[in-house]
């Protein structure tokens, strides 16, 4: 056999096997892809099973909202925040509504104030479902998902009974809520409480609890405590990682303070009760977890709620007060972000969004290499990102 | 800590780039026509100095600024001569923010990276750099982020002028 | 230690093609048609009987996958074309046939197409050694376990190809795993199987059945030994790995590899796999009830040949229902543990193969032995 020029490794040694020389092979993950959640790419550098090498590449989605935010009124942009997080639209309403009257000081009345929250905390549940259920469809647990759009489906409806929309919902708007809950709509809140917690032990023990489900994900993807402070990670990451922070207890906005105040929740922390502290598994129990939390908070807001205005007295064209506000609230996925910068006018000067699953989603190039293909597809699982906010 | 608190460590420590602050404050009365400023309070931090400045945030014990939440930039106007660079900063040890604004003339916006201080700073860096047109020495990864790599303007800029066409793809 | 005698020739003769030909043999045709077409015909019309089986047993299996996973999923599943959806195999038939059937550009064409075509050939090859009842049958093989063992491992061969021949990255990943997987799992499948295999004293799938046929047809493998409940699991186990499906679905893993070796398949060409796999699953259920289950036997089939006589055609019938009905049972647990669990990974699998499973086994059989030797001396003497 004659070797061609050159045929050396590293070193300088001569290489005898140069027909059996491998080289790391290049996948792409996406855009279309049943693993990526949505339209993402990542580019994968595989030795056979075990990947070295990952490179996420967004931007399939961008719809500009950003640009969009600088063209429109205040009160036009409301729509365009349903879809960035499309899974959590209401949550996304209220972070916007928030920075908007950050910069305006309304009063928002106290009726509204409970509606928010009632209505943020399903749609968290909602949007924690769907986290829980692909992540077993990325494991190959085909059959939670759709236990658990059982329970996501009332929540749906639940909210078309308030604003007719069944995703995005525009609701929540600057200085309240769109209207008044209908008649027996929180009867039907109370009653989906009580038929979410029998459901949730379900989840629980069929899948959470599920001994392959903790072989595949338990000491896989971990994040220690550095990495995750590192990256900006927020919500159900950092908490993963049993880094005690939840932006509704620590820097309270609307009337979570007083909720924690009255002790009506927790803050579930991972406890690396199956296997390393910060892997899959304890994002996901962190999640999972978080779904009961916020079944008490909405139950403590029905136990209070009276009668009352539910909208502040808002102008139809909003002129907001010249300065700059950043506002961040604890989404389904971490911190949601508003920078809003006004300088008195109609429109807004600038509107960043720091979405949540932006920040999660980078701390994909570091914690992929040295994990096996499938471990991959757990790994981006359990960041739980929604391409919508990503690219935004 | 609040603001003012902040503020004042800041000054007693020395931090690298600290040129100034600005507060939220009333209309005033007097002044015709006058708007006065609403919202969050923010430090002014001189663009080359602001890795280093981030990296004091983080090591002072009493700061303590963990995590960077957020880094962006805003073009006020067409006219302004300026960049702003806007960074939010949080410290979950001592539960507060700090708002960070730093000026880069927009003939030359060029400024260290802070990737070396955070490593979330990379990505926001990145969308920063094709949305502005921000150079960010010494960038580990400085490709596009959310746009193709062939794009032709820096889109958030004010006088960005929407192209007619990409690719052979109307966009109007 | 021959447990039973087999068939007498003259007996056989009466079976499955023989028995066509001979039949074929007595009817009257023209004098231009030769000699030699009749076993030809009779072979024919015996391939098309094994196809319209495994045809039907697919087509049946695709059906109960929708229903019993719409089921278990909370689910009606289809309801519209034919009663509970019952024509929806059909329908999709139609729809795969009239799909457009593509080809990628960098594929290699050759390699691309017979890939279907051998997974399809090897498993009908398989089917034909799956006797319908105790005197219809088409190959009646005294290795006839051997030769399902071997040709349903062949279809093997034919993923590998599909992945390969692809030119498509998950594909390739689709395919290799397919072939550590199967190499991994045939030595316990082919050990486990020693088991039965070892107190039936033959290879031969209805003489195996006929071993089971006291205690009014229940004295089933299963219950004889001790052993034989592990030995069930590792086969159980081993199989679904076989005939990739899930916890064992790696070769496709749709959440991880697109569809894995079949990512670049469409219309007809994907539906041979598609074939394959619910006539394998078929198959090894059957084959699972034959060693463990009693095969044909049972207490239906046993009060038919007391009442109308061994041999009779209520006999056969029954017996046949017999291994259809334990077939679906088992096409009906690999589904409920389809879409109950989730996905192991590939190091977990070989890491069960060959560190659980392939011991497990080895101790299974010599478990069985000793203790088919120990009992049967305590019995006989």
């Amino acid at each position: 056999m004659t070797l061609p020029e050159g045929a050396t490794t590293a070193t300088g040694e001569r290489e005898y096997l140069v027909d059996v020389r491998t080289q790391d092979m290049e996948v792409n993950m996406g855009p279309q892809h049943p693993a990526t959640h949505g339209v993402m790419k990542i580019l994968i550098r595989c030795n056979g099973e075990l990947v070295t090498g990952a490179q996420p590449q967004l931007g399939f989605l961008h719809r500009c909202a950003e640009k969009i935010g600088e063209n429109v009124e205040w009160l036009q942009y409301l729509p365009y925040t349903d879809r960035y997080d499309y899974l959590a639209a209401m949550n996304n309403n209220l972070g916007y509504s928030m920075a908007v009257e950050a910069l305006m000081d309304i009063e928002i009345p106290r009726r509204a104030e409970m509606i928010r929250v009632i209505c943020a905390e399903l749609n968290r549940i909602g949007s924690h479902l769907i986290a829980i259920g692909t992540y077993g469809i990325d494991l190959g647990a085909f059959t939670p998902f759709l236990y658990m759009f059982r329970e996501r489906e009332w929540m749906m409806a639940l909210f078309e009974k308030i604003c007719g929309a069944r995703l995005t919902y525009s609701y929540i708007r600057i200085g309240g809520v769109f209207n008044d809950a209908p008649p027996g709509w929180l009867s039907e809140v109370e009653r989906f409480c009580d038929t979410f917690e029998k459901a949730w032990r379900e989840y629980y023990d069929l899948l959470m609890m599920n001994q392959i489900f903790i072989k595949r994900t338990a000491d896989v993807g971990v994040i220690p405590r550095e990495m995750a402070l590192d990256f900006g990670l927020t919500g159900p990451m950092l908490r993963g990682s049993a880094i005690d922070w939840d932006i509704r207890r620590d820097m309270p906005y609307s009337i979570y303070g007083e909720i924690w105040e009255d002790g009506a929740f927790k803050i579930p922390l991972g406890s690396g009760e199956m296997g390393t502290l910060g892997d899959c598994w304890d994002r996901a129990w962190v999640r999972i977890t978080e779904m009961m939390e916020s079944v008490k908070i909405v139950r403590w807001c029905l136990d209070r709620i009276e009668p009352g205005p539910v909208i502040a007295d808002i102008p139809k064209v909003l002129r907001v007060p010249a300065g700059e506000a950043y506002v961040g609230i604890e989404n389904p996925r971490g911190e949601l972000g508003h920078y809003l910068l006004s300088d008195g006018g109609k429109i807004p000067l600038r509107c960043r969004v720091r979405g949540p699953s932006f920040s999660n989603l980078a701390v994909l190039e570091a914690l992929l290499p040295g994990t096996l293909l499938a471990d991959a597809v757990a790994i981006i699982g359990s960041t739980d990102i929604v391409v919508g906010e990503t690219d935004r | 800590m609040d603001f003012q608190g902040i503020h004042d460590h800041l000054r007693a420590i020395e931090a690298p780039g600290l040129t100034g602050f600005d507060e939220p404050r009333k209309p005033n009365p007097e002044v015709k026509k006058d708007p006065g400023r609403a919202g969050d309070p923010y430090v002014i931090v001189d663009a080359p100095l602001l890795p280093d400045f981030l990296m004091v945030c983080r090591e002072d014990p009493r700061l303590a600024f963990e995590i960077l939440v957020d880094l962006s930039a805003v073009d006020p106007s067409k006219d302004d001569e300026n960049l702003w660079v806007v960074c939010s900063l949080l410290s979950l040890t001592h539960k507060h923010r700090l708002a960070i604004k730093s000026f880069l003339p927009k003939e030359s916006p060029v400024m260290p990276t802070s990737t070396t201080v955070h490593r979330a700073a990379q990505w926001h860096e990145r969308e920063c750099a094709e949305m502005f047109g921000i150079t960010f020495e010494r960038h580990p990864d400085p490709r596009h982020m959310l746009l193709p790599d062939d794009w032709v303007g820096y889109p958030l800029r004010k006088d960005y002028e929407f192209p007619e066409e990409y690719h052979g793809i109307s966009c109007t | 230690m021959v447990l039973h005698q087999s068939l007498p020739e003259s007996e056989k003769l009466k079976s499955g093609t023989n028995w066509l030909n001979e039949f074929l043999g007595t009817l009257w045709r023209p004098d231009f048609v030769p000699d030699w077409a009749v076993p030809l015909t009779a072979v024919m019309v015996g391939v098309g009987i094994v196809l319209a089986i495994a045809s039907l047993a697919t087509m049946f299996s695709t059906w109960l996958e929708r229903k019993v996973s719409g089921h278990i999923q909370c689910r009606y599943g289809p309801m519209r074309v034919g009663w509970h959806g019952f024509l929806v195999p059909l329908a999709d038939g139609v729809k795969l046939l009239l799909k457009e059937d593509m080809i990628p550009k960098g594929a290699d064409r050759v390699l691309f197409v017979l890939a279907p075509a051998l997974v399809m050939s090897s498993i009908l090859g398989a089917m034909v050694a799956f006797p319908l009842s105790h005197e219809f049958f088409f190959a009646d093989l005294d290795l006839g376990v051997f030769m399902i063992l071997a040709l349903s491992s062949t279809t093997t061969i034919g993923v590998v190809m599909a992945g390969w021949s692809s030119n498509s990255k998950w594909s390739l990943y689709g395919s290799m795993r397919e072939a550590a997987q199967v190499v991994a799992y045939e030595i316990p499948l082919g050990i486990s199987l020693l088991v039965p295999l070892m107190v039936a004293g033959s290879f031969n799938l209805i003489e195996i059945s006929e071993a089971q046929a006291g205690w009014f047809g229940m004295h089933w493998f299963i219950f004889r030994n001790p052993f034989m409940i592990p030995a069930f699991i590792i086969f159980f186990i081993a199989v679904l790995a076989e005939m990739k499906r899930a916890p064992f679905d790696l070769p496709e893993t749709e959440s991880e590899l697109v569809a894995g070796f079949m990512t670049e398949y469409s219309g007809i060409r994907w539906s041979f796999f598609f074939f394959e796999e619910y006539t394998a699953m078929f198959l090894f259920s059957c084959v699972t009830a034959f060693f463990f289950f009693g095969g044909f036997e049972g207490p239906p089939t046993h009060f038919a040949a007391q009442v109308f006589g061994e041999g009779h055609l209520v006999h056969q019938l029954t017996a046949f229902l017999t291994i259809a009905v334990k077939g679906f049972a088992g096409v009906f647990l690999m589904m409920w543990v389809r879409w109950t669990l989730p996905r192991v990974r590939i190091d977990q699998v070989m890491t069960m193969g060959y560190k659980y499973l392939t011991p497990l086994a080895l101790a299974c059989v010599l478990g069985a032995g000793v203790f088919e030797v120990l009992w049967h001396w305590g019995v006989d003497a």
